[in-house]
């Protein structure tokens, strides 16, 4: 049966595992998709958008104070100076700039860390479209001035009690009101989810990439890094920085997930050490879930990483060897946190904390190389839960 | 197909109306309440039985069944213990067709993958699948095997879905065609209204000979009537499920119950 024009698998992964009163809006969307992608004007109209109202390109910057302390070089892809604080505005502004060419008047969407929220009440108000986030309990209580910010756009946030209260939660709940809001378009946060829906997602965060790699090759005045480091909850900034290298097998492609405070299940969101194979909100991938399929509650002190599945491209690569996926805990998290603050005057956010942590904890392993870190967020909406873990005057 | 779904194919209904297929989630109240509600099931003229694995992210259901499968996984509820119930009520002598409704995870994690769940449920003495997260694109694993082993699967359509969609899935199903009468998830109330009934009469049409079974917002004898002429199955759940959650007592206090709201709505349509 050939539903769809694009290839809806990832591998084994991927695919389309949707309730049939999603199928139609799913078919719906991937044609629009098709039909924007193609047309000059819609790349037109986002490319100017994204410079002009979002400040693409964003910099490349060599952090070279942070490369000289940890014996490497150091260069970060400042996503984290896109509007509103974070990558997630690039694949914000595309899928709205697609509802309202499919005549959607609606935007749902889910948000964890809160970032895709803020991203989405912006673009909103940017383009005269209704908003509507739907945030799990938990999420919004260690969130609070991303909700804030989302109410003050001008979006409505729906606090979600059910389930573990966070991202996974969030996610059904906006699926579910999808389902009966015809004229809603559901713009779905991370490249995850039924099909059309990675490959949309990865298809707006591919600037990000397309940027470092050229950016690289002019201010390293070398061909490539030896390394490209992101983190991963969904896995939308990862795909996008990693779309601009996966072609060199010359660069090693590292995925840095949250290690949490340990390895039992319900301590981390690590899918690559604890993860099955199986589907989770519509598509085949890995998930941290217990012997019988029941999905596992997940921890993070990012609430951008605190999701028990991870988009399938990624699963894919890392099943054919091309990229790596690893962990950092928490408080290495906090580490890298409070390195970048100090030795480079940037509060990053707590997810793209666990790529420096990371890299922090394994600075020997790559000692002398190369290294162009995504820097996906700022750090400022994480100061409430920062301050308490890394002390400081008060 | 088993011999018990190819009886129940043949002849959905027994009286002038649809057919009752109620809808239950396993353990939720515990299994022992469910083998028991099994029975006062059939006592009560059900003609076949979806019986839920609870899940833990049930994302076409709504407040009350996602309740319920919090409940039954608290109750400690799995997969096996599930297949478990089926064999029970077999071994008791239990005549209905029994579909197993699941989401995907549990059939992939749980149960050893579509091919491996096909095998347990047939040897557990079930009769089909009902995958809400499985449409006809992904299921050509769990089609195969079930045509392998006399198992029933049931595809779904909705006022959005296509002809072409609604044509394939009546294809694909070789048990009936789950047709949802209105967008949205489980639980909400239904109009059956000209427009809805319009709807089913076009849908069965393209089904050809599958079936058609009609379920979301079928709660009251009302809607039975409603139905009548209109599809070969009604399917109850959320109604049910809430009925069975607010009777207390023992589980024959609940079979009893359970077959009261059966009769009630078998009855509807002999009045």
């Amino acid at each position: 049966m050939s539903t769809f024009q694009l290839d809806s698998h990832y591998g084994r992964f991927g695919g389309c595992y949707a309730p049939e009163t999603l199928m139609p809006a799913l078919i719906e969307l991937e044609a629009a998709f098709v039909e924007a992608r193609a047309e000059p004007e819609f790349r037109e109209r986002l490319r100017r958008l994204l410079r002009d109202f979002g400040g693409r390109p964003t910099p490349l910057f060599h952090a070279e104070r942070l490369g000289a302390e940890w014996g490497l070089d150091l260069w970060l892809k400042r996503e984290d100076l896109l509007h509103t604080g974070a990558h997630k505005l690039n694949n914000a502004l595309g899928q709205a700039l697609l509802a309202q060419r499919m005549g959607k008047t609606r935007i749902l969407a889910e948000t964890g860390a809160g970032q895709h929220g803020v991203a989405c009440a912006t673009v909103c108000a940017l383009l005269g479209l209704d908003c509507v986030v739907y945030m799990g309990e938990m999420d919004a209580q260690r969130q609070v001035p991303n909700v804030e910010r989302m109410e003050l756009l001008g979006a409505r946030v729906v606090i979600v009690r059910a389930g573990q209260r966070t991202l996974k939660d969030a996610i059904n709940e906006a699926l579910r009101a999808w389902v009966g809001d015809p004229d809603a378009h559901y713009l779905l946060g991370s490249a995850l989810g039924p099909h059309p829906f990675p490959t949309i997602v990865a298809f707006f965060h591919e600037p990000i990439g397309k940027e470092a790699a050229a950016q690289y090759r002019e201010q390293a005045q070398t061909d490539q890094p030896d390394l490209v480091l992101a983190c991963v909850g969904g896995g939308s900034n990862a795909i996008g920085l990693f779309r601009g290298f996966m072609d060199n097998p010359e660069v090693a492609l590292v995925g840095v997930e949250a290690g949490g405070t340990g390895s039992a299940p319900g301590e981390h969101a690590a899918r690559w050490a604890g993860g099955r194979e199986g589907v989770l909100h519509g598509c085949k991938t890995l998930v941290l879930c217990d012997d019988d399929g029941q999905i596992l509650a997940t921890h993070s002190v990012s609430a951008g990483l605190d999701y028990p599945a991870v988009g399938p491209e990624h699963a894919q690569l890392a099943e054919q060897g091309r990229a790596r996926y690893l962990s950092a805990s928490d408080d290495e998290a906090l580490a890298g946190f409070a390195a970048l603050a100090r030795f480079e005057g940037i509060l990053p956010a707590l997810e793209s904390s666990h790529a420096l942590g990371w890299l922090l904890a394994r600075r020997e392993d790559w000692r002398g190389m190369s290294v162009l870190l995504g820097l996906s967020g700022r750090g400022d909406k994480d100061l409430a839960t920062v301050l308490p873990l890394l002390g400081g005057t008060r | 197909m088993t011999g018990r779904m190819k009886a129940l194919l043949a002849a959905p209904s027994p009286g002038p109306g649809p057919g009752i297929a109620p809808y239950i989630t396993a353990g939720d109240g515990g299994l022992e309440r469910t083998l028991a509600v099994l029975h006062g099931l059939e006592r009560g003229g059900a003609v076949c039985v979806e019986l839920g694995l609870p899940f833990s992210d049930p994302l076409a259901d709504g407040p009350a069944l996602q309740a319920a499968a919090q409940r039954s996984l608290e109750a400690g509820t799995t997969p096996d213990a599930t297949l478990e119930v089926i064999r029970s009520y077999r071994d008791q002598g239990g005549k209905l067709p029994i579909l197993l409704f699941s989401y995907s995870n549990p059939l992939w994690v749980g149960l050893g993958g579509l091919r491996a769940s096909a095998e347990r449920l047939a040897e557990a003495g079930g009769d089909g699948f009902v995958v809400p997260d499985l449409p006809p694109e992904e299921a050509d694993e769990l089609c195969a095997a079930c045509d392998e082993l006399d198992l029933g699967t049931v595809f779904f359509a909705t006022p959005r879905s296509s002809i072409e969609r609604i044509r394939s899935a009546a294809r694909a199903s070789s048990g009936f065609l789950y047709a949802i009468g209105r967008v949205g998830v489980t639980g909400l109330r239904t109009s059956f209204d000209d427009e809805v009934l319009d709807w089913l009469d076009f849908v069965r049409e393209l089904a050809g000979n599958t079936p058609l079974a009609v379920g979301f917002g079928v709660a009251e004898p009302a809607d039975i009537r409603a139905l009548a002429g209109h599809t070969d199955l009604a399917i109850c759940g959320t109604a049910l499920v809430n009925h069975l959650h607010n009777t207390a007592g023992t589980p024959e206090d609940a079979a009893a119950s359970a077959q009261a709201l059966v009769t009630r709505l078998s009855q509807a349509t002999r009045d």
